[in-house]
């Protein structure tokens, strides 16, 4: 299927949940057209706005195209969740225990390489426990998600959590990890181009090289790709580990360029975006642009749509889940 | 309460594990046809809301049957997309919960709040409840019974009934159905709409025995660790059900943690289930018992 084929799937996807929405809001009683323009207004009412929306997007965006990367490769790895939120505490861990030990940039990229690491590892060990021991991903990523919130939890209302706060979070983290704002006044943090490349990268190793060759074999018939002379073992592992070092820098910003310091439940929900994202864009990584810039902006116009109209915010919930919805069913009538 | 603190223990544990354990259920119908039940945090959250709207307005009764029929509709939503559209399951799972999520937030406004009902009270079967220690674990409420005995009446329904044995063959080999002249789409289908209305019916038993009122997320996971449960538990009815019954212990015993001065974390405490679950699968081997076409779309022909 060509790429565009598939921008205008997603697209359909997207408009129909949008009017599907709208006629809820209808039966509600609310007026759909005010809550919509609402809606874009709390996203591009003004510069900030559109910067918050972009950060919000970095994650997604991260995150997503791991995800997509190893659906391509036949891996339902829906593990980004817990990938996210160990990056994140690596991220922090790494701020907390060495703030300003490196000069400029390198402290934040430091704490971005530990974070990286962190999500690499914990996504690696359910691509091992598969290769050796033959248990199903989407299990053991599916269990390793709540270990490792879990973890998060532990970590915050133990050692690193700030004392006297009254609420699980570190404290501050040394300005010198912060991640430095891309213009100076805006609040859109360096994460966002960093993530355009990382996916730009991605789509370019998976389709001019010969491990994103091998890959796309893998997902195509593993069978096939044996034959091939493809290891299979060690791609799988490769696989699972550069899809969660993804999420695991998805973490990282996010507490680097957004928080400034780990927050319990900072990333709640944004693995499984990430995997709804990664599908929506038919895991082809730089369409994971669009589709993460549109799951961040309905997040980022919610709040301004639910102030300005009573339209409760978590109508995005059911417009992204129709939106997935939507996808799927128009995906399993093409194959 | 009498019996000190143990039966009190046990007694909480058997009251924090009934949701948990009916969805577990729910969860084993649907995955022994070959289906991931992911949507189970969706189904009870569905669940959860119809009951507390549908008791407030019209007694217990009315609101159990409205849980298992929105649960019920949560899981015709995946297996809409996975049998008729081929579908990834996981991914339809994950889309049925955003939606149940958004939905249950957006409806309990527009319903103008969530109404209070009051808590299903205990039924004291008689002798047993006198009984020493496990005494106050006999005193529960109804939709605890009803999960109690849904437990053998699963059990049977797989093993002995023809319905149950095509419903594991669906499960293991579709292609072997097909050919004995059954419907694979249409087993794993009903087997997914009943494990759904089990589903609400467990999200009923989490608003009606343990809140009393319904609030954005109250399900909080607990769909997720039925699915734990049913790991642990091996796919048998029995054995998810003890699972969910220590996973109750877990988290009664976390929350008297003070009381019982333990000497590793709440959280650790809490971890154990999902490591336990992890467990199993990578030590476990073929002895895991998971079904062998479990994940697997339908080959359209």
């Amino acid at each position: 299927m060509t790429a565009l084929a598939g921008f205008g799937r997603a697209g359909g996807a997207m408009a129909a949940s949008l009017v599907v929405a709208g006629m809820l809001m209808l039966l509600a009683g609310h007026d759909p057209v005010g809550a919509y323009a609402a809606m874009a207004r709390g996203v591009f009412g003004s510069p900030d706005r559109i910067a918050v929306a972009l950060n919000r997007a970095t994650p997604y965006l991260l995150a997503g195209s791991g995800v997509a990367l190893c659906f391509r490769a036949g891996l339902a790895n829906i593990g980004a969740e817990g990938q996210i939120a160990l990056g994140g505490l690596a991220a922090a861990a790494a701020a907390l225990l060495a703030p300003g030990w490196l000069p400029g940039l390198a402290m934040p990229a430091a704490a971005l390489l530990a974070a990286a690491t962190a999500g690499a590892a914990w996504s690696a060990l359910a691509g091992v426990l598969r290769v050796w021991r033959g248990v199903h991903e989407v299990l053991s990523t599916l269990l390793l998600n709540f270990v490792a919130a879990l973890l998060v939890a532990e970590a915050l209302h133990g050692d690193m959590g700030e004392d006297g706060s009254g609420f699980p979070q570190s404290p501050m983290l040394d300005p010198s990890a912060w991640l430095p704002p891309l213009v100076q006044g805006l609040e859109l943090h360096a994460g966002a181009p960093a993530a355009l490349l990382a996916a730009a990268v991605l789509q370019a190793v998976l389709w001019r090289t010969v491990p994103g060759f091998q890959w796309r074999l893998l997902g195509f018939s593993p069978r096939a790709a044996r034959y091939a002379g493809v290891p299979v073992a060690r791609a799988t592992v490769a696989v699972m580990a550069v899809g969660g070092a993804l999420a695991g820098v998805a973490g990282g910003v996010e507490v680097l360029g957004v928080h400034q310091r780990l927050i319990e439940g900072f990333s709640a929900g944004f693995g499984f975006a990430a995997v709804a994202i990664a599908l929506v864009a038919a895991a082809e990584p730089l369409a994971v642009v669009p589709a993460a810039v549109f799951f961040a902006a309905l997040e980022t116009g919610s709040q301004a749509m639910q102030r300005a109209t009573g339209v409760p915010s978590s109508l995005v919930l059911v417009i992204q889940g129709l939106t997935l919805l939507f996808v799927l069913a128009g995906l399993g009538r093409r194959a | 309460m009498t019996g000190g603190p143990g039966a009190e223990m046990l007694a909480a544990a058997v009251r924090i594990g009934t949701p948990l354990a009916i969805a577990s259920l729910g969860g084993i119908l649907s995955e022994r046809g070959g289906t991931f039940a992911v949507s189970l945090e969706g189904q009870m959250l569905a669940g959860a809301l119809a009951a507390v709207l549908a008791a407030h307005a019209g007694g217990t009764c009315a609101g159990v049957a409205a849980a298992a029929l929105a649960g019920a509709m949560v899981a015709a939503c995946v297996a809409a997309a996975t049998v008729r559209f081929g579908a990834d399951q996981m991914v339809s799972g994950i889309a049925a919960n955003l939606l149940a999520l958004g939905l249950t937030s957006f409806a309990v406004r527009a319903a103008g709040g969530s109404p209070r009902v009051a808590l299903l009270p205990a039924w004291d079967l008689g002798w047993l409840a006198r009984l020493p220690v496990v005494g106050p674990a006999l005193t529960q409420p109804a939709l605890t019974w009803l999960g109690l005995a849904l437990v053998p009446l699963l059990a049977i329904l797989l093993r002995r009934t023809p319905w149950g044995i095509m419903l594991r063959a669906t499960g293991e080999n579709p292609d072997a159905v097909l050919a004995a002249g059954g419907s694979p789409a249409r087993m794993r289908m009903a087997a997914m709409l009943a494990g759904g209305a089990l589903g609400g019916v467990a999200g009923a038993a989490l608003a009606l025995q343990q809140v009393g009122v319904f609030t954005d997320g109250m399900t909080s996971g607990r769909g997720f660790l039925a699915l734990a449960a049913i790991i642990v538990g091996r796919w048998s009815p029995a054995g998810a059900c003890l699972a969910c019954l220590a996973f109750g212990a877990a988290e009664a015993l976390q929350l008297r943690a003070q009381a019982f001065a333990l000497p590793v974390s709440s959280y650790v405490v809490q971890m154990t289930p999902y490591l336990l679950a992890l467990l199993v699968l990578s030590v476990a081997g073929r002895g895991t018992r998971m079904p062998g076409a479990l994940g697997r779309p339908l080959e359209r022909r």
